[in-house]
C-alpha cells in the first residue's frame, strides 16, 4: 500500500483555515455588529482550526492506496472509512490536476473515470507531479492491457 | 436522408413560439415605457419570419447518413457538427410523438449511448415512416455486427481456441447475410409483455406523484399575498366565537387532505397516460417498448446494454400478489427525465410475471438471501427512537414557544414508538443479498421493497464503507456501482449493515467474479473471432488482442472445448444463462477445486493471484503486485 505525500496535509489544513477564517469572519462580523464581545468567533475559529488540523493529520493517516493486478485499490476516510476497488477494464480515462493550493506546496492529483455513476470520480492526491503522472501512465497502460471489454 | 418537409413550419412556430411569449412580455411591459403596439406586431412577425428562415436553412443543412458502421449527421446552421455514431456504441433508439406531432405525421428520433447525462443524437422531426425505418435500419446492422460474431463463433466450434484461418472470408459472407437480413423491415417479435386495462386502473390507482406537493408549495410560498386572504383573521374568527387554534388546525387538515388526494390524481393521471397500451416485446438482441396515450414513446434496449433489474413491491403490492419491474441501462432515460427515469418499467403486474418476465430478460435465478446480523436491528430500533425522540422534541418546542400552538398535540408521535420496533425487524428481514451464479443481488428497503440484480460482469466499482457508526456495531455497507442511469441518484446496489468480515470477503468475490466473467466473455469471443475482428461492435468483439493477460491465457488453457461449445450461443440471449451458469461452475473446477463457487472462490482468488504475480511481476512494480488484500 502507498502512503500519499506527507506535504498533503499541508494542503488540507489550509483549505480547513481557509474554511474556518470564512466563518469565523463571518462570526467576527456579527460580534462586531452587534457589538458583543470577540471571544466566542475568535474561540469558534480556533476549534474550526483544531479540527481541521486534526481531520487532516487522522486523514492523512487513513490515506492508502494501491494499484493491483486487476484493479487500483484505495482506502481512505475519518469519519466513514471507504474502500474503493476500481477494475482496471473499467477505466474510462485519466486525469492528473494541480490545484492552486496544491501548486503551492508541489503536489498534484491523479484522477480516475469510470462509466459508473458512484466511482465517477476517484481522486487521489497527494502525489508529487512526477508520481502524478507516472501514476497516470501507468493506469493509462494498465488499462488500455486490460481493455477488451466496453466498459459498461 | 433528410428530415420531413413539415418539421420547417413545426420547428419554426416552436421556436418563434417561445420568442413570441417573450416578446409579447417584453410588450406588455414595453407599452407602459412608450414602445408602440405596432412595433411589438411587427417584433413577432419578424421572429417567425426569422425563425421560419432558419429552419429551412436547418433543415436543408440536416443530413443523415447510414454507413457500413457508423450512423453519420451532418447539421448546423451557424456551427456546423458533424457526428459519427458506432452502431456498437447505441444504446437505444427511441421514437416519440405527441398529439400535434401525430397529426402533422412527425416523429422525433432519441439516439442513446453511454456516458454523458444526454441525449447523443436528436432527430428533431422526421416522418412517421423514416422514423420507423432508422429504428430497424439501426437494429438490423446492430444484429447485423453481433451475428457476424455469432456467425463466427458457430462456424468455429470445432477448432475452438485454436482460432479461425480466414475471418475476413466469414466476416464477408456474414456481412453479406446482415445486409439481407437489414433488407426485411418487420423482424419477427416476440411478445413479452401487455399490460392489461386492469393492470393499468390498478398503477393508476398505486401511484401517487409525491413531487406535487413540493410543487404546489414552490408555487404558494411565491404567491403568499394571494392566498392569506384566505387564511382568516383571528379577529374575524374570534367574532364568530371560535377557537382560532381549532380553526386553523382544521385548515391544516383541509389543505392536507386535499394535497394528498391531488398528488394522488395527478399520480394516476400520469401513470394512466404513460402506460396507455405498455408493450414490450424482444428480439433476438434487444427489448422494445411502446407506450403513452398523449404523447407515444417506443424504443429499443438492446439485452447486452442492460445494465441493472430492480424488482420493487410494497406490502399492499405483496398482499395482493403484485410488483413493479425496472430495466436500466447506461443511457440518459428518455422522454422520462420528469417519470421515474427507467428505460423500460412495467408499473405492475401479478409478481408471477414480473418474474418471469424478469428471468427472461436476465436470465437470474431466485434464491435465499443472506441478512444482516440480527444485533442491528437494536441500531434500527435506536435509530427510529431517536427519530422520534427528536421529532417530539421539535413539536414540544414549538408548542411551549409559539403561543398560537399551545394545544398543539406534541405527543402525537411517540405513538410510532409501538410501530418502530417492528418497523426495525422489517427493516431487517428485507435487507438482503445474495451471490448467484451469474448476478450480484441485493434487496433494501421497509416500506417499498427494492430487489437489484446487476450481472457480474456489469461492475464498475465495489465500494466498501463504513461509518463511524457501523463500525461501533462492526458492520459495512459494500455497494455495487454500475453505469446505470437511475445508480446517479445514488440508488445503487448495495449490500448494507453486513458484518465487517463479510464485507471484505463479499467485495474480493465481487471482483473475482467480475474478473472471471470478463474473463469468460473474452474467451467466448476468442473462440467466435479471432484476433484481428474486422468490425464488430467496439464494446462486443473488440480487442482480445495482443493485451491477453497471462492469468486469463492460463484460463483458456484450462476450459476444455467442450464448454466453449456450449458458449458459442449467442452470450446476449438471457435464456441461455443457464448454460453459461454451468461453464461458471466448471471454471473454478477447471482449476483443480470441486466444490460450487460460493465457497471455494477465495481459494481460487488466491490461487490466480499467485499465478499472476509469478507470471506478471517482471512487467508490473514488484513491489505493491498482490497486495491488493491487505
Amino acid at each position: 500500500m502507498n502512503a500519499l505525500n506527507p506535504r498533503i496535509r499541508v494542503v488540507w489544513v489550509v483549505r480547513s483555515l481557509i474554511g474556518a477564517l470564512v466563518l469565523g469572519g463571518a462570526a467576527g462580523g456579527i460580534a462586531v455588529y452587534r457589538s458583543a464581545s470577540l471571544t466566542i468567533p475568535v474561540g469558534l475559529t480556533a476549534l474550526f482550526v483544531g479540527l481541521g488540523i486534526g481531520h487532516a493529520v487522522l486523514r492523512y493517516r487513513s490515506w492508502q492506496y494501491v494499484v493491483g493486478d486487476d484493479a487500483l485499490y484505495l482506502e481512505r476516510g475519518v469519519l466513514t472509512q471507504v474502500r474503493t476497488e476500481v477494475p482496471l477494464v473499467r477505466i474510462q480515462h485519466v486525469d492528473s490536476r494541480r490545484s492552486a493550493v496544491e501548486r503551492l506546496v508541489g503536489l498534484a492529483s491523479t484522477v480516475v473515470y469510470t462509466a459508473g455513476s458512484r466511482g465517477a470520480d476517484v481522486t487521489i492526491p497527494g502525489l508529487t507531479p512526477d508520481d502524478a503522472s507516472d501514476l497516470r501512465q501507468r493506469l493509462k497502460g494498465l488499462a488500455i492491457d486490460a481493455d477488451g471489454e466496453d466498459a459498461v | 436522408m433528410k428530415l420531413a418537409p413539415l418539421s420547417v413550419p413545426y420547428r419554426a412556430l416552436q421556436k418563434a413560439g417561445r420568442l413570441a411569449i417573450s416578446l409579447v412580455f417584453l410588450g406588455s411591459v414595453g407599452t407602459e415605457i412608450g414602445l408602440s403596439r405596432t412595433l411589438v406586431i411587427v417584433g413577432v412577425g419578424g421572429a417567425i419570419a426569422l425563425a421560419l428562415g432558419y429552419e429551412f436553412v436547418y433543415y436543408q443543412r440536416y443530413q443523415y447518413t447510414f454507413t457500413d458502421d457508423t450512423f453519420d449527421i451532418r447539421s448546423g446552421v451557424l456551427s456546423r457538427r458533424e457526428r459519427e455514431i458506432p452502431y456498437g456504441r447505441i444504446q437505444n433508439v427511441d421514437i416519440s410523438r405527441n398529439v400535434v406531432q401525430r397529426l402533422l405525421g412527425l416523429s422525433a428520433i432519441d439516439i442513446e449511448t453511454a456516458g454523458g447525462g444526454s441525449t447523443e443524437a436528436a432527430i428533431r422531426y422526421v416522418t412517421a415512416e423514416a422514423a420507423t425505418t432508422i429504428q430497424n435500419e439501426i437494429r438490423n446492422r446492430k444484429r447485423g455486427d453481433d451475428r457476424r460474431g455469432t456467425v463466427n463463433a458457430a462456424s468455429t466450434t470445432t477448432d475452438t481456441v485454436a482460432g479461425d484461418d480466414n475471418p475476413t472470408a466469414e466476416s464477408d459472407d456474414s456481412e453479406v447475410a446482415a445486409t439481407a437480413a437489414a433488407g426485411s423491415a418487420e423482424p419477427d417479435d416476440e411478445l413479452l409483455f401487455e399490460i392489461s386495462p386492469g393492470e393499468l386502473a390498478l398503477a393508476g390507482v398505486l401511484s401517487f406523484d409525491p413531487r406535487v406537493p413540493g410543487l404546489l408549495f414552490a408555487v404558494f410560498t411565491g404567491s403568499i399575498p394571494f392566498i392569506s386572504p384566505v387564511v382568516p383573521e383571528p379577529d374575524a374568527v374570534a367574532t364568530t366565537g371560535l377557537d382560532p387554534t381549532i380553526v386553523l388546525f382544521a385548515m391544516g387538515v383541509v389543505v392536507l387532505v386535499g394535497l394528498v388526494v391531488l398528488s394522488w390524481v395527478v399520480g394516476a393521471v400520469s401513470a394512466v397516460v404513460n402506460y396507455w397500451g405498455f408493450r414490450l416485446t424482444r428480439s433476438e438482441t434487444e427489448l422494445r417498448y411502446e407506450r403513452g396515450l398523449l404523447q407515444r414513446y417506443s424504443g429499443t434496449i438492446p439485452f447486452a446494454k442492460i445494465q441493472t433489474l430492480t424488482i420493487t413491491d410494497n406490502p399492499l403490492k405483496r398482499r395482493a400478489g403484485y410488483a413493479t419491474l425496472a430495466v436500466e441501462t447506461a443511457g440518459y432515460a428518455p422522454g422520462q427525465a420528469n417519470d421515474r427515469g427507467s428505460e423500460a418499467a412495467v408499473p405492475i403486474a401479478s409478481r408471477d410475471r414480473i418474474k418471469r418476465l424478469a428471468a427472461e430478460i436476465d436470465g437470474c435465478e431466485e434464491g435465499s438471501f443472506d441478512h444482516p446480523p440480527k444485533r442491528i436491528r437494536r441500531r434500527y430500533l435506536a435509530r427510529y427512537l431517536l427519530a422520534l425522540a427528536g421529532l417530539t422534541g421539535l413539536l414540544y418546542a414549538g408548542s411551549v414557544s409559539v403561543t398560537g400552538l399551545a394545544d398543539l398535540p406534541w405527543y402525537l408521535p411517540l405513538a410510532g414508538v409501538v410501530i418502530a420496533p417492528i418497523a426495525a425487524h422489517y427493516k431487517w428481514l428485507h435487507r438482503g443479498y445474495r451471490l448467484g451464479a451469474d448476478h450480484f443481488v441485493t434487496r433494501n428497503g421497509v416500506w417499498n421493497r427494492e430487489t437489484k440484480r446487476v450481472a457480474y460482469h456489469r461492475l464498475q466499482t465495489v465500494i466498501d464503507s463504513r461509518t463511524i457508526f457501523q463500525r461501533r456495531w462492526r458492520v459495512a455497507t459494500v455497494i455495487a456501482d454500475t453505469a446505470g442511469s437511475l445508480s446517479l441518484l445514488g440508488n445503487d446496489a448495495a449490500a448494507v449493515d453486513i458484518e465487517t468480515d463479510d464485507a471484505i470477503a463479499l467485495r474480493d468475490d465481487l471482483r473475482d467474479r467480475l474478473q472471471e466473467s470478463l474473463a469468460e466473455r473474452r474467451q467466448e469471443r476468442a473462440a467466435g473471432s479471432s484476433t484481428q475482428i474486422i468490425e464488430g461492435p467496439a464494446d462486443e468483439l473488440s480487442a482480445v488482442e495482443e493485451a491477453e493477460s497471462v492469468d486469463d491465457d492460463s484460463e483458456t488453457a484450462a476450459v476444455n472445448d467442450e464448454e466453449l461449445s456450449t458458449l458459442d450461443d449467442d452470450e446476449i440471449s438471457a435464456v441461455d444463462d443457464d448454460e453459461i451458469s454451468t461453464v461458471d461452475n466448471e471454471g473454478p473446477a477447471a482449476a483443480g477445486k470441486e466444490e460450487p463457487v460460493a465457497i471455494d472462490d477465495d481459494e481460487t482468488a488466491a490461487t490466480d493471484d499467485d499465478e499472476t504475480t509469478a507470471g506478471d511481476n517482471s512487467e508490473t512494480q514488484p513491489a505493491e503486485n498482490g497486495s491488493t488484500d491487505e
